[in-house]
């Protein structure tokens, strides 16, 4: 249980205020479509779906197939997104599943924005190609030594705008959907980054630092 | 054929100008239909403000392409939260002229954009209203005073409800009914100091949502996600807050999915008799009259209303005797934010920052005593600061890796985004009109074309003095900048508080209303939403839209109420 987010127990906690003021009993009765009546007759406090308070838990997702990579494929894009957002002392990429979501995006790419399939396909054989020359091994067989090599040859441009480098385009791609895909994912927004919005909260306190008042 | 209802007043629009004139008119005990273009909302339905990211199938940003090329200032307000309640660009295209860019933000509901606004609502100040006489000569002057609209500011902050503001500086009043103001983040408070060093006030802010229970609905719960709506009416919006009252009035009707095309006029009297509007439902035209017609679509809207309404004896569109229709539009002159981190923040744990959904400290105008000769009129400043539900400055730093997730963990609560708006000028070349090459929309209602250019001299001048203390701000605060690129001042339309087009003035050869937002040439047609504005400075409008709209519809209902 997450003890920062406590949203389903700041929202009944929340709710229970509501029914002490009149106008609060007025609000809701007004507002909030559902009640729910429990079996000893009392009205308890708006069923939380009622209120439209979603749940804070990610969707239970059946084992995922790629959709638009191909096997090697997806294991170099498992890889990419593993080094860009590593597992250290804190989840990563892969506990996220981010090369799912990349290929949940790309396949859904088809119909409006065809150009981004080109991109991974044109990028990942670049690599393919690029690990083939410097090591002769593909990518995903390649030392990880190596292929962190690669990438921060491709990656240079971030660093000195001056430099050019065939492959930062598509490092630029994998980097953003990477990031993307990580910090909108459950582990990634509240695991790691403990966020603590879109949550019922009965105060605001803002800074409690004397120093900074 | 059955006997037609005459209403004392038809409104055209649902939002912060048309739900606040049905409101005010129905509540003086007239019969007033309010037609709006779209749907009914229900918050518990439309609204997602607590859904979060991953449990979108696209984690909010919909199929790749989906929405189409956004232009600059939508790419970030249409979303999987948001698409059901926006009009997305490709599905009602509008046409520009060659070289011009607008970014029109369109909401069809009950409610307007009130539902996802940003509840910034400030008072204009008195040298706002007479720019031309009182500040530089440019422009023209309001034919109303900040005393003539003080008592509608009250009225308006104590019937929408708000927090803040309390703070007056000059010629920015403080907010009179206002409920305590919202706690400041620590960056914000940072920020203060650093802006104090540089000699410049930072005050609070004063906003339209709740810090307390206030009229019946429930204070702010800090979800921080009010621009995809709020589930407990402590933001305002006239769907709220407005309706439920209205709705229980027998005097009063909301007709909804009637997109107003036409206004009809009593050829004999040359006044306004009601409206025409197609029902969306079903596609048919329908009409509907009234002793008077008070428009509150939006500038946009009413502006095309008026241009379709042309006739014989205005030809150049309804009520355009003197040319100006269309002319003189405004907007806010915006730009990239700059971002940036405080080093001692970093590293510290995660804390609510989103909280009421809106910065709780700006920096106000200032520079009145120093006049510069480089730009006229002045601008303001706002912080976004601390945890968001983005990744936040870490992010966008080079790297990748341990070290690179490190820095975004610990960059993330540090983070600060510094911008701020300036005055916008009004010229007789940005305008709008019909489309010339009969562009319409799906119920085959000529749509409108956009001659607007934001990028002006003055406008250049503002934004590079803004970018320069923008910086010095930060740098005061003790923040660390990151990398920015220049941009052009945003297209209008950008930050959604177009102005203008259907100005007031006390003369008729220069205007389109007059001092009581009746059109010059038919007085018992009103226009009440943005399009009236004489100016546009650096405070935000709505407030100013809402307390306008209070006075020119009491003004209406006492005529109404003399002459029968």
């Amino acid at each position: 249980m997450d003890e920062g987010r406590v949203s389903r127990r700041n929202a009944l906690k929340y709710l229970g205020l509501l029914t002490v003021s009149a106008a609060g009993r007025e609000f809701l009765a007004s507002w909030l479509p559902m009640q729910l009546v429990r079996g000893d007759g009392h009205r308890a406090p708006v069923n939380i779906s009622g209120m439209h308070h979603e749940s804070q838990e990610p969707e239970a997702v059946a084992t995922y197939s790629p959709q638009f990579f191909n096997p090697d494929e997806f294991r170099t894009v498992e890889i990419l997104a593993a080094m860009i957002i590593p597992t250290d002392d804190a989840p990563g990429a892969k506990e996220a599943q981010v090369a799912n979501y990349i290929d949940f995006v790309v396949f859904s790419a088809a119909e409006f924005e065809p150009l981004l399939q080109r991109k991974w396909i044109d990028g990942l054989a670049f690599l393919g190609r690029e690990s083939q020359k410097k090591f002769n091994k593909s990518f995903r067989e390649a030392d990880e030594a190596d292929r962190v090599k690669l990438l921060t040859d491709m990656s240079a441009p971030e660093r000195d705008p001056n430099v050019k480098h065939e492959g930062f385009a598509f490092f630029s791609v994998a980097k953003d959907m990477t990031v993307e895909g990580f910090y909108t994912s459950k582990i990634g927004l509240i695991d790691v980054l403990d966020y603590q919005g879109m949550n019922y909260m009965p105060d605001f306190p803002g800074c409690t630092h004397p120093e900074h008042h | 054929m059955a006997t037609q209802t005459i209403y004392d007043v038809i409104v055209v629009g649902s939002g912060a100008s048309g739900g606040v004139a049905a409101y005010t008119l129905a509540a003086k005990g007239l019969k007033v239909l309010c037609l709006e273009a779209g749907r009914m909302i229900e918050p518990h339905k439309d609204f997602h403000n607590h859904k979060p990211p991953y449990r979108w199938r696209y984690r909010g940003h919909g199929k790749p392409g989906q929405y189409g090329k956004l232009p600059q200032g939508m790419e970030w307000k249409i979303n999987e939260w948001t698409d059901q309640l926006y009009t997305i660009p490709h599905d009602d295209p509008y046409a520009l002229a060659p070289g011009a860019k607008f970014t029109w933000t369109r909401l069809r509901a009950v409610g307007g954009r009130t539902l996802v606004w940003g509840r910034e609502s400030g008072r204009f100040g008195p040298l706002d209203f007479k720019p031309k006489s009182m500040q530089d000569g440019f422009g023209e002057d309001w034919p109303i005073t900040y005393e003539d609209l003080e008592p509608y500011y009250d009225k308006t902050e104590a019937l929408i409800g708000m927090s803040g503001g309390g703070e007056a500086v000059y010629n920015s009043p403080a907010s009179r009914n206002a409920l305590p103001a919202f706690n400041a983040r620590c960056g914000e408070l940072l920020i203060k100091k650093g802006a104090a060093k540089l000699g410049m006030k930072t005050v609070s802010m004063p906003l339209a949502v709740l810090s307390k229970p206030y009229d019946n609905r429930l204070a702010c719960h800090y979800c921080g996600a009010c621009n995809f709506g709020c589930d407990t009416a402590s933001r305002f919006s006239t769907l709220e807050v407005l309706f439920p009252k209205m709705q229980k009035m027998p005097n009063f009707t909301l007709r909804t999915n009637g997109v107003v095309n036409r206004i009809l006029m009593d050829r004999n009297s040359g006044k306004a008799r009601g409206v025409s509007f197609i029902d969306t439902t079903d596609n048919q035209e329908y009409e509907v009259v009234g002793k008077a017609v008070v428009l509150g679509a939006s500038m946009v809207e009413s502006l095309r209303i008026l241009f379709n309404s042309r006739n014989r004896e205005f030809p150049q569109g309804l009520a355009n005797s003197s040319g100006t229709l269309g002319r003189y539009l405004m907007e806010h002159v915006a730009f990239n934010q700059l971002s940036g981190f405080f080093p001692e923040l970093a590293g510290r744990p995660s804390t609510n920052d989103d909280g009421p959904g809106a910065n709780s400290l700006y920096i106000p105008r200032f520079n009145y005593a120093k006049k510069s000769d480089k730009f006229l009129r002045g601008y303001r400043f706002t912080v976004e600061t601390g945890c968001s539900m983005g990744p936040g400055p870490g992010a966008e730093l080079p790297g990748f890796g341990s070290a690179y997730k490190k820095r975004i963990k610990e960059l993330y609560p540090a983070a600060v985004n510094i911008g701020g708006y300036g005055e916008g000028l009004p010229f007789e070349w940005n305008f709008v009109e019909i489309d010339p090459d009969g562009l319409t929309d799906r119920f085959g209602i000529p749509q409108v074309r956009f001659h607007t250019n934001a990028e002006y001299d003055n406008a250049f001048a503002l934004r590079d003095e803004m970018y320069g203390q923008m910086e010095e701000i930060l740098r005061a605060s003790g923040a660390e900048l990151l990398p920015y690129e220049k941009r052009n001042p945003y297209p209008m339309g950008s930050v959604t508080h177009e102005a203008g087009g259907a100005r007031m003035g006390d003369d008729p050869k220069k205007s389109v209303l007059d001092g009581w937002n009746r059109c010059h040439d038919i007085k018992n047609l009103l226009v009440v939403d943005a399009a009236a504005f004489v100016s546009h400075p650096e405070k935000s409008i709505t407030l100013t839209i809402m307390a306008l709209t209070i006075r020119a519809s009491e003004h209406l209902a006492e005529e109404l109420r003399l002459n029968g």
